[in-house]
């Protein structure tokens, strides 16, 4: 689905990104992780992009990002990004029916089909009661389902999320998830998405990708990836890590400070 | 016909009803015919036609920036344009199209200036946006005023020109301007959904499919034409394209289909009423519509400004 080679990128500040190399395989469910300001953002903006690569090549389906046009890409790839402002009272409905724009030709109107497809993304996401409210008046778990329903409007085979939790309590952490799983399981949607949690990584992701430092320096299964000694070296933080019983990485803290 | 389409109908008819009622009111109770073609016809049609390009501009100003404070007269443009005016009566190029090109340039530079100085991190905030609007009025106004007291010998016509007036609308100006504004209104209905996705945020936009630098560059490049256009040919008329566009916002939502056509139809109304009011209130004298605009306008910015502050958006 996407492929990375031997990206490098680097800012004006001196930041830099280099010698990624990342498979995003079809139908997978992936987490990328890492510490404050390890540049987890920065390679989405480059998956999405928002950047182009300094060097190497980013390839979504075989071809090379920079060769689809703004339209053919928001077909095939949907974002999420974690900070929104919604200065104006949009009602939701209207919000989830923009997902629908890249298909639509200069001036066309949103058809029969569209109109069912915005609806299927409202009930999917369960956010079909507030469809006529201004989306200036939902709380933040609230708006963050909204965003998720256009992405599901927008049918993409790709979805990137940075950071959706951020701001959510546990409930609506879990629904989300729970949501991000079924469009992986029952609509093949293929998912990238960047996150802190490490207990949540390991409960609901096939694949994980971590990063520091501006380098990609793991991928492999939670399981095998989330480990205290990785924690230890990457993040600098002790936790003790246990198990549970079908083996899936659980996250320990002491407020001692020991392990 | 949709709901939308109603209520657009109504304001059209609201119109048509003030710009009919407005041609009977001014100094000369009993009018004759003479003063009602000549003197007040083009007044209400150049007020319906700049009311049409404050607001409009007003409305895409604020879409594009993603900021419901922004208005032409604020963020610096009308000063700009005015300042192109000026100095292209300076220069000596009496000829429209000169004065036209000019006012275009200026207003444009001001847009940019203005974006420029206050984006910051890929956002543009109230504060900064203001401030740097603020800033460049205030610059060109000086410059308008400079060479205002060094050059200009016409004063009384050159100082209603600066606060704003419907009656100076020699008829080529006022075609050639109702040209450009109907002409940049219709780019700004065309792209109204782009304009919708634009107030997503920008990179939302870009997310979903739209080709962001284009829409924008567009959308401004109408805004400064219609500006530059109503102020060729009115002056600095402030705070149409600030409160129309707010109260249309307020009462018919925030969709720019809508909001754009409503926001024209609500400016002409808006115009057409303060110019009436201008030269009624103490006849046979006449107040600017501008300094009444910018009377109604100021404390309706400074009523914005403060419920923003108290719902904790600064």
């Amino acid at each position: 689905m996407l492929k990375i080679e031997n990206v490098g990128f680097s800012y004006p500040s001196g930041f830099r990104l280099e010698e990624i190399d990342l498979e995003v395989t079809t139908g997978s469910f992936l987490a990328l992780i890492g510490p404050n300001g390890c540049g987890k953002s920065t390679l989405v903006k480059l998956m999405s992009r928002l950047l182009p690569p300094s060097t190497g090549k980013v390839l979504l389906e075989g071809r090379e990002l920079a060769s689809y046009s703004t339209r053919e890409l928001a077909r095939r790839m949907a974002v999420i990004p974690s900070e929104n402002h919604f200065e104006f009272p949009f009602p939701v409905s209207e919000i989830v029916a923009m997902g629908r724009y890249p298909f639509l030709g200069r001036l066309e109107r949103v058809s029969t089909s569209d109109k069912q497809l915005v609806r299927r993304a409202l009930r999917l996401t369960g956010t079909e009661q507030f469809a006529q409210r201004p989306i200036s008046e939902l709380s933040s778990g609230e708006r963050q389902r909204v965003l998720m329903a256009r992405a599901v409007a927008q049918q993409p085979q790709l979805l990137i999320l940075d950071e959706p939790n951020a701001h959510l309590d546990i409930k609506h952490q879990i629904s989300i998830f729970r949501l991000l799983q079924k469009l992986n399981q029952e609509q093949g949607v293929t998912i990238v998405v960047v996150l802190h949690d490490l207990s949540m990584t390991a409960a609901f992701c096939q694949r994980v990708a971590v990063m520091a430092e501006g380098r990609l320096i793991l991928e492999g299964e939670p399981r095998e990836v989330i480990t205290a000694s990785m924690i230890r070296r990457v993040y600098g933080a002790e936790v003790a890590v246990e198990r549970t019983s079908d083996g899936v990485p659980l996250l320990s803290y002491r407020p001692d400070g020991g392990s | 016909m949709s709901r939308a389409g109603g209520k657009l109908l109504v304001l059209a008819l609201l119109m048509l009803a003030s710009a009919t009622l407005c041609l009977f009111v001014g100094p000369v109770s009993d009018p004759d015919w003479q003063i009602i073609t000549r003197l007040r016809l083009p007044r209400v049609l150049l007020a319906i036609l700049v009311g049409f390009g404050l607001a409009g501009a007003g409305a895409v100003l604020q879409g594009v920036l993603r900021n419901p404070l922004a208005d032409p007269f604020i963020l610096g443009t009308s000063s700009a344009a005015a300042a192109g005016v000026m100095i292209a009566s300076l220069l000596g190029l009496r000829h429209f199209s000169a004065l036209y090109s000019m006012a275009l340039i200026f207003a444009l530079f001001s847009i940019f200036l203005v974006f420029r100085i206050a984006r910051t991190a890929g956002k543009t905030p109230v504060q900064t946006l203001i401030l740097a609007g603020v800033i460049l009025s205030l610059f060109f106004n000086a410059v308008v005023f400079v060479f205002f007291s060094l050059f200009f010998k016409e004063e009384y016509a050159t100082l209603f020109f600066l606060l704003g007036t419907l009656t100076q609308g020699e008829p080529v100006r006022i075609a050639v301007s109702g040209a450009i504004i109907l002409v940049g209104l219709a780019v700004t209905i065309a792209l109204s959904r782009e304009l919708n996705l634009l107030t997503q945020g920008e990179e939302a936009a870009q997310h979903l499919g739209l080709d962001v630098e284009t829409a924008k560059k567009i959308l401004f490049a109408a805004a400064s034409a219609m500006v530059a256009a109503s102020v060729a040919v009115a002056g600095m008329i402030g705070f149409v394209g600030l409160i129309v566009p707010h109260m249309m916002r307020m009462t018919l939502g925030a969709d720019h289909r809508v909001l754009i056509p409503a926001s024209a139809l609500g400016g002409a109304v808006f115009l057409i009423l303060a110019d009436a009011l201008g030269r009624s209130l103490v006849p046979p004298l006449e107040i600017p519509v501008g300094a009444l605009t910018a009377v109604l306008g100021s404390p309706y910015f400074i009523f914005l400004l403060r419920r923003r502050q108290q719902a904790g958006e600064f």
